[in-house]
């Protein structure tokens, strides 16, 4: 069950780096101060377990609408030139181990893409925010449905026009009560994903 | 709780939300140098047959001290300001006009933009804004300057030299969700029509400097231009530009 989302994301690394050595037309996105991003990410939970007390092996497909503006234009030096980006994000994931069940939050997220070779941007982000899931209570990890989830992770954005670009990444997730209730040992999980924007 | 008071929550929780929305939503533009002051325009009037072509030569353009390619879009904003003045019968940029025979004025422009984006600022407004779940959207504005230095060298056609100045500044402070490239363009729009309107007041003034009878038209002779290179500002940039400097006329 874990081997074909990798396999799968290999595919899509393999088809990008492919398609961008065909073109030779220079595409390079105009992104200014006010530009906006609707994007839809979709990819595979992994876990990922820090401890010994982490025994879950939750995993699932998990889909991530979202939305972010530009709010810089680029600065930065050499190789660490980008732009800043402030958003929100709708997760939600579907837990297809241990239990058929799901999880939806909420989260303001920031982006620092950085300029890279102009159609080619790579990007970090980190988000957080409120999440309710129906896993809690039926893991040892996690007592209460009222949860935080955490996520940072980085990618790469490929235009293929001046406003359409193809994103692949890697996320890691943390989940958890904040200490709200106990036990709160927290989730932590592993996602590649990929996925369309649109900017405007 | 009854149903009544969790309606009336309920009725709350949207208006914050439509309030926050709302107030999340504008944007408006403060320009820091206000337009010259109409009562100062002073009408002259010229005749039909006093009037010269203009031929925009050269257009140089930098921002934030960088140079910078000039649009064809602002080439023609530039023109049809001055054609609106009234004072030359014609204008063409030097790519279009054909070697201008007769009395002719030449124009240099140099435009000098400085951005100020705010960046950092904005980064950390944008974090608070974000760990806020987008609450203090409406209570705290980003901005985005803009100022412009124009200069506009008009050359009769016996050589004499006018030369122009002109500066605008403004403030583009928005909230979060007001921001829109289109917003910047105003701003940009603004502060450009203020400098283009200062300069067309100080150029109308010199109206009879510029009527054909103003001057003779020199004799065609031997014209030279001086050729050399453009010491750059720059310390990276290695090759030496080349420009053609005011052209003068030899003596006979």
């Amino acid at each position: 069950m874990t081997r074909s989302p990798y396999a799968a994301l290999i595919t899509i690394v393999s088809i990008l780096f492919l398609s961008i050595t065909c073109q030779a037309e220079e595409i390079v996105p105009h992104l200014t101060v006010g530009s906006q991003e609707i994007s839809l990410s979709a990819g595979y939970l992994l876990p990922v377990r820090l401890t010994d007390d982490h025994s879950t092996k939750q995993s699932g497909p998990a889909f991530m609408p979202s939305w972010t503006m530009v709010l810089t234009d680029p600065v930065g030096w050499r190789w660490l030139r980008g732009q800043l980006m402030l958003g929100a994000e709708i997760v939600y994931i579907q837990f297809q181990e241990p239990e058929l069940t799901h999880g939806v939050g909420f989260t303001p997220k920031i982006k620092w893409m950085f300029e890279g070779t102009g159609r080619l941007r790579p990007y970090i982000e980190f988000a957080g925010g409120p999440f309710y899931t129906d896993l809690a209570g039926q893991i040892p990890e996690e007592s209460a449905r009222f949860n935080f989830i955490l996520t940072a992770g980085g990618g790469l954005s490929w235009f293929f026009t001046p406003q359409w670009s193809f994103n692949v990444g890697f996320r890691f997730h943390h989940i958890s009560n904040a200490g709200t209730r106990y036990p709160n040992l927290g989730l932590n999980s592993g996602l590649p994903f990929g996925g369309f924007s649109f900017y405007f | 709780m009854n149903p009544t008071s969790s309606l009336r929550c309920l009725a709350l929780a949207c208006c914050g939300v439509i309030l926050i929305t709302i107030g999340g939503c504008s944007h408006w533009i403060e320009m820091t140098s206000p337009p010259a002051d109409t009562n100062e325009q002073a009408s002259q009037v010229i005749a039909r047959d006093e009037q010269v072509p203009l031929i925009l030569d050269r257009i140089h353009t930098s921002r934030n001290g960088s140079p910078q390619n000039p649009s064809s879009e602002s080439e023609q904003r530039i023109l049809s300001s001055l054609a609106d003045i009234g004072l030359f019968s014609h204008l063409a940029s030097a790519n279009a006009a054909a070697e201008a025979v007769g009395k002719t004025v030449r124009a240099k422009l140099r435009v000098d933009e400085a951005i100020d984006p705010h960046a950092g600022g904005a980064a950390l407004k944008g974090i608070v804004i974000g760990a806020s779940m987008y609450i203090l959207t409406p209570f705290l504005p980003l901005e985005y300057d803009y100022s412009a230095h124009l200069t506009l060298e008009l050359e009769r056609w016996d050589g004499e030299i006018k030369r122009y100045e002109s500066q605008a500044a403004g403030t583009a402070r928005y909230h979060l969700f007001g921001a829109t490239p289109i917003m910047i363009d105003e701003l940009k729009g603004h502060v450009t029509e203020t400098c283009l309107t200062e300069l067309a007041r100080q150029i109308v003034k010199d109206t009879t400097f510029f009527s054909a009878s103003s001057a003779p038209l020199f004799e065609p002779g031997i014209r030279t231009v001086s050729v050399k290179s453009r010491a750059s500002s720059t310390t990276s940039s290695a090759a030496p530009a080349i420009t053609v400097v005011a052209p003068a006329r030899m003596a006979p």
